[in-house]
């Protein structure tokens, strides 16, 4: 499965006083993969709704191996199950640029409402015509080893 | 006139009138969600699946949703159906019976 890439510079905001980043700003950063991931498809909140779906997040997850700290590089990467039931599940990265090192990794999953509010237990067609592209893309092979 | 086919239609009709198909569900839940520490006599036919009763959660319902697919052929659209047949194991059961007998064509 592959993984796409967005990278950003740790800035000033993001650090606490021990001088890493905060750890709530890492599911701000899987935030930035998703947008950049799904803005390449046109799949962004207001296409969804337009399309007539809103699409919460119900779960999430998040593992801290290394602190990420001011000014650092990092590289966000940021894939999507292919669904095995009428949910997006989203799964990152966040690396250091400098040295490759996982500074943490994360899941997180939406499910599918009507506009007035009915959650779908199946994906529906105009959906997942809209969501091909995506998985197509996701199944070439991954550049980065 | 009798045929193969006739039995075996005559035998689902019977076990989707039983108490069978109940406990069936109940270890469909138990094995699907993977809950481990819950037995088929730990859930009530009566009892509440989401919530307060056995505390399932709407990506539960999803899971749930595709098994009863594979295993049954039922379809469950929404959360407007799915209020509904997942209310209990006995809804459910209704469900999986009526709508079952839809679907199944010998």
């Amino acid at each position: 499965m592959k993984y796409d890439e967005t990278e950003l510079k740790v800035r000033f905001n993001e650090v606490d006083s021990w001088g890493m980043v905060w750890h709530g700003h890492y599911v701000s950063w899987f935030e930035v993969g998703r947008m950049t991931l799904m803005g390449k498809f046109h799949l962004l909140p207001n296409d969804f709704t337009q399309m007539g779906y809103f699409a919460p997040v119900v779960d999430l997850k998040c593992t801290f191996k290394e602190p990420a700290r001011l000014q650092d590089e990092i590289l966000i990467r940021t894939t999507v199950l292919k669904p095995t039931k009428a949910a997006l599940t989203f799964r990152f990265e966040i690396l250091r640029k400098s040295d490759g090192k996982l500074l943490a990794s994360g899941e997180e999953t939406q499910v599918l409402l009507t506009l007035d509010g009915r959650m779908l237990y199946i994906i529906p067609q105009d959906l997942r015509e809209r969501l091909q592209p995506l998985f197509d893309y996701l199944e070439e092979p991954d550049s980065v080893a | 006139m009798f045929s193969a086919i006739s039995v075996v239609k005559d035998f689902r009709k019977g076990f989707w009138m039983s108490e069978d198909l109940v406990l069936e569900l109940k270890k469909l839940i138990i094995q699907t969600l993977k809950l481990e520490e819950i037995t088929p006599e730990d859930i009530q036919d009566d009892g509440q699946l989401f919530g307060n009763g056995l505390g399932l959660d709407s990506i539960d319902a999803l899971e749930l949703v595709v098994a009863l697919e594979k295993a049954y052929r039922v379809v469950i659209p929404d959360s407007e159906v799915g209020k509904r047949v997942f209310h209990s194991v006995k809804t459910l059961a209704q469900f999986v019976r009526e709508e079952s007998g839809k679907e199944w064509k010998p």
